[in-house]
């Protein structure tokens, strides 16, 4: 009997190891190189010597490197008042809709299935000044001047957030809606019951339903946020004057721009530690209020 | 008349939300309910018109494009797109995405099924080990490694190569997880009963998860297919200048080089088609699969 047991194990495991080998290639080992980067110094790929800590102070010296912490703060902060609250809203609203309520879910997921580069495309010319730009043909329309848009530095990073919201906010608010539609009428009903209007129904029954929810997909979101990269990338390079490079572009520039291996790794590293950090406080905030 | 009564009639069967059939007696709610309408709509607008502009703006040619204050073009003239499509070669670039999107999407079911199998019904000795650093590797996103990945592939000799991208694939921590709770929704006499029958675990894959495993491996596989024909900068990497350049990658590199607008706009075109195509073939699973999906990842 024990015999079998062993062989099953044993089998089991063949069955993983690819997929394990994979894994280790693909993620786990470059979590760890990435630090073993880090702390040398280099040429290219190859690594020359043991410089300790020098490479994570150089980057942190760099001028640019809180203006870009900063920006990323911005990034997160506006994608919390923007992108956070329309999918909300989104998946209320449709939730409370009979007619054509296939036709406004269809409708709102359709910009997630653009590929991201070519969202970040279509929004440069939306957001193109002048009066030939699509955005203030529109406005012209209603009698509104041109204005200059990404090229300001003060609307760079608010209008890249109104972008990412455009193709992602349909398919967060398919998650809202499958939650608000698990919740029972007789809820509602009871709510009547008490006296509430229909706007005291939302308040109080609907969004303490989907509570649980709507923390996840808030960490998610600044998880991802955090980390935004091609947008600022090819929407505006960074600019107007840096005001919108992020911390994973000046990583992409040290790496693939400079060619500095070293400094690359050292940013990823402490943009992966506040990750962490961030995950780590969402789970201890969320288990305090469970109990 | 008639039709009107009907339209409040549907209220009577509704199912979610805050407003119950007994709240329409009262007009404000009936104007409530076409204001919900019409903002949704709007929405609906928001939503679309930027991928219908696209569209219609492919159809200007240079000079009209920066100089005319219209959204609607002169002429509806395809052979000015196809001319785009020659001279930029974009039939190259759609042979090399589909050779990379199909590796892709064989990998992720392949290598990630595996996984879960092991994961959720195998269970072998010691496999929580592994499975927390699978859970692991959630938390922590892929590109901010970039720069060790791509060492890696040098090292090993497989740049300018598909053969990594496909493989980048079969490690995804969050197609395992849709794989292994499918797998843990089974139910477990099946398998006890295949076991009396002297099957072993490798018959009982063949015989019962695979063929149940249908449903979830469609929506791996749409997952990774969108996923793999959007994926750019691994691609850009690996694929730049060895003449198996992606559509993605292609698009990505108009960034350096100075291309007119119309050109690079219906490159956007072209890279928007295909998706399209798959979202109107697909459309239950794939929004169906996002509301399910999201949730776990």
């Amino acid at each position: 009997m024990k015999i079998k047991f062993k062989k099953r194990d044993l089998f089991g495991w063949l069955i993983m190891l690819p997929s394990l080998i994979l894994f280790a290639f693909f993620v786990w080992e470059p979590l760890l190189e990435n630090i073993r980067i880090s702390l040398y110094s280099a040429k290219g790929y190859d690594l020359l010597e043991f410089v300790g800590l020098d490479n994570y102070i150089m980057v942190i010296k760099n001028p640019s490197f809180f203006q870009t912490l900063k920006n990323t703060v911005m990034y997160t902060i506006y994608s919390l008042l923007i992108g956070f609250i329309v999918p909300i809203i989104l998946g209320i609203l449709i939730s409370e809709t009979v007619h054509l309520k296939g036709f406004f879910r269809t409708g709102v997921y359709l910009p997630n299935i653009v590929p991201g580069l070519a969202m970040v495309w279509i929004w440069s010319y939306l957001f193109t000044p002048g009066e030939t730009g699509v955005l203030n043909i529109l406005l012209g329309k209603i009698g509104i001047e041109p204005q200059v848009w990404l090229t300001n530095p003060k609307w760079t990073i608010p209008l890249i957030v109104v972008a990412l919201t455009w193709k992602g906010a349909g398919s967060t608010a398919l998650v809202y809606m499958a939650n608000i539609s698990s919740i029972s009428p007789e809820l509602y009903e009871a709510a009547t019951i008490d006296g509430a209007g229909i706007f005291q129904r939302i308040t109080h029954v609907t969004l303490p339903s989907i509570g649980g929810i709507t923390k996840t997909l808030l960490i998610l979101q600044v998880i991802s946020v955090f980390q935004v990269l091609y947008e600022p990338l090819v929407m505006t390079n960074g600019g107007p004057n840096g005001a919108s490079t992020s911390l994973m572009m000046q990583m992409y520039q040290y790496a693939f721009r400079d060619y500095n291996f070293p400094a690359a790794s050292a940013l990823s590293v402490m943009i992966c530690i506040i990750l962490i950090v961030l995950s780590g406080l969402y789970m201890k905030l969320t288990k305090e209020k469970e109990y | 008349m008639n039709k009107k009564a009907g339209f409040w009639k549907a209220f009577e069967n509704k199912k979610d939300g805050a407003i119950r059939s007994y709240d329409l007696n009262s007009p404000m709610v009936k104007a409530l309910v076409i204001l919900i309408m019409i903002i949704c709509l709007m929405f609906v607008v928001i939503s679309v018109f930027p991928i219908l502009w696209v569209f219609l703006a492919s159809f200007k040619d240079i000079k009209e494009f920066t100089r005319n204050v219209t959204i609607i073009p002169d002429t509806f003239d395809l052979s000015r797109i196809k001319t785009t499509w020659q001279s930029l070669h974009f039939q190259k670039y759609y042979l090399n995405s589909l050779i990379s999107v199909t590796g892709s999407v064989v990998c992720a079911v392949f290598f990630n099924g595996l996984l879960a199998y092991g994961f959720g019904v195998l269970r072998p000795k010691g496999y929580k080990i592994a499975y927390g650093l699978v859970m692991w590797s959630l938390l922590i996103p892929s590109t901010t490694c970039i720069v060790a990945v791509f060492r890696n592939i040098n090292l090993i000799g497989l740049n300018r190569s598909f053969i990594p991208l496909w493989l980048a694939f079969g490690a995804n921590a969050f197609y395992v997880v849709l794989f292994k709770e499918f797998f843990e929704g089974i139910p477990k006499d099946l398998f006890e009963a295949a076991q009396l029958d002297g099957a072993g675990p490798f018959k009982i894959f063949t015989s019962i998860v695979l063929p149940l495993s249908k449903p979830i491996m469609v929506v791996v596989a749409i997952f990774a297919l969108t996923a793999a024909w959007s994926d750019f900068l691994l691609p850009y990497l690996v694929l730049s200048g060895s003449g198996k350049e992606t559509v993605m990658v292609k698009l990505f590199a108009f960034k350096d080089t100075p291309t007119d607008a119309v050109s690079v706009l219906r490159a956007t075109l072209f890279a928007i088609v295909p998706p399209t195509v798959l979202f109107a073939i697909f459309q239950r699973q794939i929004t169906d699969g996002a509301a399910a999906g999201a949730v776990k990842g």
